[in-house]
């Protein structure tokens, strides 16, 4: 009986200069996927390779023979010695994967937990596979059904909202003030990292400018260059708060730069416009009485920190009802499974069936001789539809088994029946017979649905 | 009055609210259907009214407030849709179901004009002030919610309207958007009014027509609207006024327009009873 494995490494098991060693992208996955499915031992495969993980989703017969082979392909394909890479490594088989894959398209297992992108890397890893002729039947159904997953986790859980990093949560606290950002200055004092981060995530909301002031004006200029602003010399920062709306304020200074009076002072040039301060610097750079000024948004980096925490705090909230669905999932998934074993037993019935039919009309040929073509025609319909009438209910039936033990209970039932011949193994037909057998390409009625 | 868009508008503010709260786009969706079939019902029932009586069925508070729940619905699903926007239903819809239940239970007929209003200045005169109070509704609604996300953001502690609302600047120029077209629409029906009104004394002797003047309730209230919504765009334009100011403005002229509706227009007015 073929079977789902998986052989991986991810941010929870390997250093990172592990991964990067493992990363598939490097050499090319078309390359990698050609590797894999060329092993014996692999009917189907996917290659899932990101920054946080390298994973291989194969069909195969056996797990053990395939762990050690697939350990073999990894090591000789990234040219990594067994030794250093064998404690890192973990795999799972059979509906151990489905599990494994559900929470890893939901977010769960990734670095930053609920962070939406991971779903769209498997859907691509998927593609890739799928255009190379890399997957079958098994494998498609485990991958769309891990898309599924993950999209109900993200529309009926909150798991990937919230920012989580204190210069996004500036971000988001930006677009939530002025909404698109396309139209409004941002001013940066102090040219430290923490000014760094942010004003990239600025800069991908599109902000119409940036300007970058520092004490050292060499600075202010290695950050403007960095970031795609112009940099502003120290004494401009006054009138430079009636045109900016976002202020990040990051410097070294023991005592505040900007204070309530010149902030106070420009309200009226800026004609009320809402003013956003982000002061990240401790010990602050700006007056904290500012803040109580109307339309001046003041938040220092405990404020940031205290939005952050309670983000995670919510988001860790909803992991457990992640949990829930990716488990609903899997077994709605592990049915399935069972239910596919139901398939030699259901194409062996058919053939039988196939077999009287066409039996029963050569031995008629004699009679229908007379017959026009058309009417010769009829016949053929005419049989072989009573054929698929006949089979349509137990095919179903046993197609809905969803318990392993019941499905070998039926098979063997049926066996003894009507004879047949003891089944052979889904994985030793082509796949073909198996995919016939799913969706048969039945005449008109349709035998399964 | 028929029940059914009452029960619809109902029916759609319970959907808001489930989205609203849950944040399920689900109920958000059937919210608006709902919603959108509790307009169309309606507007079927006006269409009807008007058929019987030969004009738009506006004569009496209960007839106008109909059509200004209507008028306020439709308002709304354009807003909403033009906007993308669905978390302002939950403060407005319920409100219109409230309305709604008025001409519902009041045992109301629609009956053909007085003489004193076949005018073609009493229709524009009614439709443009009912629209205007309309966009005053929408006005204040956006105004409510734009202090509640303001205040939220000002005490740094931010969760339930955060989540759920459009920013700040967003709601700010939608507040701008209906105060301007329901400011037009006002000055409008003022004028007009004041026009026909002038016209009716010379000709009419109903008592009702020869005491319209300034010191009537309904009269005076709604100069006063007109006053403090000039001046919300004045302070708008002129003074620099935003956000949560304008907000409240708006919140409290249309409060004038609701006291204006019910209280006055039931009991108090001696000239808009007809």
């Amino acid at each position: 009986m073929s079977q789902l494995f998986l052989l991986g490494v991810s941010h929870h098991t390997a250093p990172v200069d592990l991964r990067e060693q493992l990363d598939f992208a490097r050499r090319g996955l078309p390359d990698a996927l050609a590797a894999v499915i060329d092993r014996p031992a692999c009917g189907e495969a996917v290659v899932l390779s990101t920054c946080n993980r390298a994973e291989l989703y194969v069909r195969c017969d056996d797990a053990m023979e395939t762990r050690e082979d697939l350990v073999r392909f990894l090591g000789e394909f990234h040219d990594v010695d067994r030794e250093s890479l064998a404690p890192h490594l973990y795999d799972f088989a059979s509906v151990d994967v489905a599990r494994h894959l559900f929470r890893v398209a939901a977010g769960l297992d990734s670095l930053v937990v609920g962070e939406p992108q991971i779903l769209g890397q498997v859907k691509d890893a998927f593609t890739a596979a799928s255009d190379a002729g890399c997957t079958g039947s098994l494998l498609n159904k485990l991958f769309h059904w891990s898309f599924a997953t993950g999209k109900r986790v993200r529309s009926e859980t909150e798991l990937g909202q919230g920012a989580v990093s204190v210069s996004y949560a500036a971000v988001s606290l930006a677009r939530k003030i002025f909404g698109s950002l396309s139209k409004h200055d941002v001013l940066l004092v102090g040219a430290g990292e923490m000014c760094e981060l942010t004003a990239m995530h600025l800069r991908a909301q599109e902000v119409r400018r940036i300007a970058v002031a520092s004490r050292t004006s060499g600075h202010a200029t290695a950050l403007a260059d960095k970031v795609g602003g112009s940099a502003l010399p120290w004494s401009e920062i006054e009138q430079t708060l009636a045109t900016a709306d976002i202020v990040v304020t990051a410097t070294g200074s023991p005592t505040p730069i900007i204070t309530r009076e010149s902030i106070a002072a420009v309200m009226r040039t800026r004609r009320n416009r809402p003013l956003f301060i982000i002061d990240i610097a401790v010990p602050r750079d700006v007056e904290a009485s500012a803040g109580a000024i109307e339309q001046v948004f003041l938040y220092n980096i405990d404020d940031l920190q205290g939005i952050v925490s309670e983000n995670l705090a919510r988001r860790s909230a909803q992991i457990a009802r992640a949990e829930a669905i990716v488990a609903e999932e899997v077994d709605g998934f592990m049915a399935w499974l069972h239910s596919r074993r139901a398939v030699p037993t259901v194409v062996a019935l058919r053939e039988r069936f196939e077999a009287i039919r066409l039996a029963e009309l050569k031995r008629l040929e004699g009679k229908l001789t007379p017959l026009t073509p058309a009417d010769r025609a009829r016949v053929e319909d005419v049989t072989r539809l009573i054929v698929e009438k006949l089979l349509l209910t137990p095919t179903e039936r046993l197609k809905g088994l969803s318990s392993a033990d019941t499905v070998r209970l039926y098979s063997e039932a049926l066996g003894q029946l009507f004879d047949l011949e003891s089944p052979r193994p889904a994985a030793q037909r082509p796949d073909d017979a198996v995919a016939e057998a799913e969706h048969p390409a039945a005449p008109k009625t349709s035998v399964t649905s | 009055m028929n029940i059914a868009p009452l029960l619809l508008y109902a029916a759609a503010a319970v959907g808001y609210a489930w989205h609203f709260g849950k944040r399920s786009s689900r109920a958000g969706r059937a919210a608006t259907t709902m919603l959108a079939a509790a307009a169309l019902v309606h507007t079927f029932i006006i269409g009807m009214q008007t058929t019987e009586v030969g004009h738009l069925p506006v004569v009496g508070t209960t007839g106008a407030l109909s059509i200004f729940v209507w008028l306020s619905s439709i308002a709304y699903l354009y807003t909403e849709t033009t906007s993308n926007e669905r978390s302002m239903g939950v403060f407005i819809v319920p409100l219109l179901a409230l309305l709604q239940i008025i001409p519902t239970v009041s045992r109301y007929q629609v009956v053909a004009r007085p003489p004193v209003l076949e005018s073609p200045w009493f229709a524009l005169h009614v439709s443009s002030l009912l629209f205007a109070y309309a966009s005053f509704a929408l006005a204040c609604v956006i105004g409510i919610t734009y202090v509640l996300l303001f205040k939220e953001l000002k005490a740094k502690h931010i969760g339930f309207f955060y989540d759920r609302l459009p920013s700040l600047q967003v709601l700010d120029v939608m507040n701008a958007r209906a105060v301007t077209i329901g400011w037009t629409c006002l000055s409008v029906g003022l004028v007009v009014g004041g026009v026909w009104a002038t016209q009716a004394q010379a000709e009419f002797s109903d008592p009702r027509v020869q005491a319209m003047s300034v010191l009537d309730p309904t009269i005076f209230v709604a100069l006063l609207c007109w006053i403090v919504y000039s001046f919300e765009l004045y302070a708008r334009r002129a003074i620099g006024w935003t956000g949560w100011r304008t907000a409240w403005l708006s919140a409290i002229g249309f409060a004038i327009v609701l006291l204006n509706f019910l209280p006055i227009g039931y009991f108090l007015t001696r000239t808009h009873n007809f």
